[in-house]
């Protein structure tokens, strides 16, 4: 496979880089359920490159989940508007039968369980907080009018669209859950929109962001994107989930979630109220719900068959389980 | 009732896992060897969990107590599944019992127990 793809690439890339090139080094980076990952070092006339190859493997994990050609022209735009990605170099149509695209390869960390834990990453767990709150802002400054291949364009609640969609994907699942339908009926009830529509990351969190020693390095993993509600983002980092053991560090496992709040709205000027923030992460533990039921599915109906992905069925009633916390403090 | 994949449906999970991917990429003939012979303890063990409906059962009391409902005669896990899905039902028409999150907390305990237990654990 990787000599096949090898060739394929030295035919491709010099129309991207600029000139012949060579690939020096070529090796699979432990990939996504849906993506697999390439490390490439390349040698043009421009310089060395050291990038990152995302290539569709199996199917996808989210109904909404966008193809790499959107993916592609997402990160360029956000590229351009300052935020901090990985330079993309170009969408490679049916690169061997699948869609890829190429990027810069960012030097950090991405393993949520070593970012809550290093000692050698102390500094930039302080730094992050203030850090993500910086990229949301810029995220969220993004001109929906320029990406009109994000899901949630339309007109209507971003709010209604968000329970709604998770409903549907619910029950395309097929299987009784009465804690996620008591927490769909608690959101019908309480979760509102609270500003404009805008663009939201849709996965942002410690395990997409990469992690230097100072701090973000690049946010990735921008195939959930859409245009919702700002807090959707804002709330994410918060779901249990991410916090990879670290329970009483509320945004991530490295930090309470304070210094990222207020500095988002020291930059952006919108209001977080902290029931709305309390309603957006219970969304955020609904979707993750759901999505883990989904991804069960994928092994269940022999779309993938992965032990891991098998694994998140069984881990969803954790999920259950803080959906009910939450339910239970308002 | 657990949510899927099932304990047996996991078994198989990690069985073929053993059989495909270890034993046929192992170059080592003694791993080759192990990894089939625990897979075959994992269709042992499968095979036992057949016999246990207990949690199945707990469930489904549980759901009836809550719902008012009288046994179905069904197989615990049957009986767990249709009365599981009458409460989602209930709950999206706004007409679940007063009683329903603590009867919902019990039962998400009860997955706990079987797939995380450690998670419980940390809580406290």
């Amino acid at each position: 496979m990787s000599e096949e793809l090898r060739q394929s690439l030295e035919a491709r890339l010099p129309a991207l880089l600029g000139g012949p090139v060579q690939i020096s080094k070529l090796s699979r980076l432990a990939g996504g359920a849906s993506m697999e990952a390439w490390a490439l070092e390349v040698r043009a006339p421009s310089g060395p490159f050291s990038l990152v190859l995302r290539r569709a493997a199996g199917g996808r994990i989210y109904q909404d989940a966008l193809s790499l050609e959107h993916e592609h022209a997402l990160v360029a735009e956000a590229h351009r508007s300052g935020v901090k990605v990985p330079r993309p170099y170009g969408f490679l149509p049916d690169l061997l039968g699948h869609d890829a695209f190429l990027m810069d390869r960012l030097r950090g960390e991405t393993v949520g369980r070593r970012i809550v834990r290093l000692p050698e990453l102390a500094r930039a767990r302080a730094a992050l907080p203030a850090q993500m709150a910086e990229e949301l802002a810029r995220i969220h400054a993004l001109d929906p009018a320029r990406l009109p291949f994000l899901p949630g364009t339309g007109a209507g609640s971003p709010a209604r669209r968000a329970i709604e969609g998770l409903v549907a994907q619910l029950d395309s699942v097929g299987e009784p859950h009465p804690a996620i339908e008591l927490g769909i009926g608690w959101l019908r009830e309480n979760l509102r929109d609270t500003g404009p529509a805008a663009v939201v990351h849709g996965d942002f969190r410690i395990g997409n962001l990469v992690v230097g020693p100072d701090g973000l390095v690049g946010v990735l993993d921008w195939e959930f994107a859409r245009v919702g509600d700002a807090l959707e983002d804002v709330a994410w980092p918060l779901v249990k989930a991410w916090r990879f053991g670290v329970d009483r560090l509320r945004l991530g496992g490295i930090s309470d979630e304070r210094a990222m709040i207020d500095r988002y709205v020291e930059i952006t000027g919108r209001k977080v109220d902290p029931r709305d923030l309390h309603a957006y992460e219970l969304l955020g533990n609904v979707r993750w719900a759901v999505g883990s039921l989904q991804q069960a599915q994928r092994h269940l109906r022999g779309e993938e068959k992965s032990v891991e992905l098998a694994i998140l069925g069984r881990l969803a009633c954790e999920v259950e389980h803080e959906i009910l916390q939450l339910l239970e403090a308002p | 009732m657990p949510d899927r994949p099932t304990a047996l449906e996991l078994l198989e999970a990690v069985r073929g896992f053993l059989e495909t991917e270890v034993a046929k990429g192992a170059t080592d003939p003694r791993l080759r060897f192990r990894a089939l012979v625990a897979a075959n303890a994992l269709s042992i063990a499968g095979r036992e969990l057949i016999a246990d409906e207990a949690s199945s059962s707990a469930e489904a009391r549980l759901l009836r107590e809550l719902l008012g409902e009288a046994p179905s005669g069904a197989p615990p896990a049957q009986e767990a599944l249709a009365l599981s899905s009458e409460l989602c039902r209930r709950i999206r028409a706004g007409t679940a019992p007063r009683d329903t999150p603590g009867a919902i907390r019990r039962i998400v305990e009860g997955k706990l127990a079987a797939a995380s237990p450690r998670y419980l654990e940390r809580k406290r």
